[in-house]
């Protein structure tokens, strides 16, 4: 029964404050993390050894679309540059502040993965980057496919990822648009439904112009995630329950097994 | 072997489990295979050895992986692993079990530690997933593994343990 009561506790204390780590969490969990490192690299390489003998055959043809794409990001660097040009000539007339020129100026940090959770509801990782390599909570985390979640706790060697897949409703609040409609697009992620393997975007407006297929993107608004990101893609949209706001159930687009490196994005405010 | 031995093999077991056995479980099972071994092996420090150091192993090791893994609750894996093995080892430890029957316990036991998981983050409302589901998608898979494992370390663990309880005349326990 005591033992009940002290469990209530923790849970309470746990829910409510979550104003960093102690000094023993911080040193349980580098250490932890330290010898942990030991053994998750060696394993990612050798079963990445066995995919790549396994992707051989599927290499040419990989490596025919790369060029394709390599072409056409060849002529969109062109245009890219002259509206970056452009961009910064038009900044300057309108007199931007240094804070706003460098607002987008993001930078990818390269993290290892080094443990996964053993818990099917909170599938947290462990990265070996911390406070030392200037890491803050809720900076977010992609691969190369798409934005697969947040971190969540930081101490100085290591850091814990939220996977956007373990947030309830309450939690998540990342604000998405859709690719090519950043304006009139506007949603909520909240929660994922494992059974159909769907994020939901909620509180879409009912005259948005979101449409199956679109690519779901982080908004940025609101300044603690940055914009651009992918999350995934639309493949349906139904009434919400009041019937005010509709709700669409995105496919992620990042794979969230057998991770090896992932980016931590620092936004410039964060990292002062 | 002592139990800093013991305490450091569980140690490692936990390291494997979150870093080697990850990399083990082809990508589309990664969700559905979920690795408790630490719990079994405390599972035998109850059955065979005593149920006071299976609390404190479960305590620790549960809150090892709480605070490693920080998520939504801290203290649940120190809470419920501590528990069930110490009642585990109230209820039948000393006693001389054949290996099916303990191998029965553990994985009832498992599979009331995933069960406990389950309902305590239901009730906080961090999953919003049926018990049908959950149950189907992931905690019997997981119970296969946990069975697997159990069977595969029985015959050391067991040698371990009463070794440790018959190197001291007097056991802890009462």
């Amino acid at each position: 029964m005591i033992s009940f009561i002290l469990f209530i506790a923790v849970i309470g204390y746990s829910i409510s404050s979550r104003a960093g780590l102690t000094v023993p969490e911080k040193f349980l969990r580098d250490t932890t993390a330290y010898v942990q490192q030991w053994f998750y690299k060696p394993a990612g390489y050798i079963a990445g050894l066995f995919q790549d003998i396994g992707n051989l055959r599927s290499v040419y043809e990989e490596n025919e679309q790369l060029r394709m794409t390599a072409a056409a990001y060849a002529r969109e660097k062109v245009e890219y540059n002259l509206i970056q040009q452009q961009n910064e000539r038009l900044q300057a007339k309108l007199n931007f502040t240094e804070e706003q020129k460098k607002m987008y100026d993001y930078k990818y940090l390269i993290a290892q993965v080094v443990a996964v959770s053993p818990d099917a509801f909170n599938r947290t990782m462990t990265i070996n980057l911390g406070t030392r390599e200037g890491l803050r909570e809720r900076m977010a985390v992609t691969t190369e496919d798409g934005m697969i979640g947040f971190v969540s706790e930081v101490s100085e060697l290591t850091s814990t990822v939220m996977p956007i897949t373990s947030l309830n409703d309450e939690e998540s609040g990342i604000s998405v648009t859709v690719l090519g409609k950043q304006n009139q697009s506007f949603g909520i992620l909240s929660g994922y439904n494992s059974e159909t393997e769907h994020m939901l975007m909620t509180k879409i407006a009912a005259n948005d112009p979101i449409k199956k297929h679109d690519i779901v993107i982080t908004s940025g608004l609101g300044n603690i995630y940055p914009r651009g990101m992918v999350i995934g893609k639309v493949d349906s949209i139904q009434d919400s329950d009041i019937g005010l706001t509709r709700t669409a159930n995105i496919k992620l687009s990042a794979n969230f097994d057998h991770l090896n490196e992932v980016f931590v994005v620092q936004t410039p405010g964060a990292s002062q | 072997m002592r139990m800093p031995g013991m305490v450091l093999l569980i140690y490692l077991v936990f390291i494997l489990q979150t870093s080697l056995f990850p990399w083990l479980v082809p990508a589309a099972f990664s969700e559905r295979l979920i690795p408790h071994f630490t719990f079994v092996i405390i599972m035998y420090a109850a059955l065979y050895h005593s149920r006071h150091s299976a609390l404190l192993l479960g305590v620790g090791f549960g809150m090892l992986q709480d605070v490693v893994f920080r998520g939504h609750l801290l203290g649940l894996h120190a809470y419920t692993m501590g528990l069930i093995a110490y009642f585990a080892g109230l209820l039948l430890g000393g006693r001389r079990l054949t290996m099916l029957s303990a191998l029965a316990i553990t994985t009832m036991a498992s599979l009331l530690y995933d069960l406990a998981i389950y309902y305590v983050y239901e009730v906080f409302r961090f999953t919003s997933d049926p018990l049908a589901f959950v149950l189907q998608k992931q905690i019997f898979p997981s119970l296969f593994l946990q069975l697997v494992f159990a069977l595969a370390v029985y015959i050391p663990m067991r040698r371990w343990f009463e070794g440790m309880t018959r190197a001291r005349p007097k056991p802890s326990s009462e």
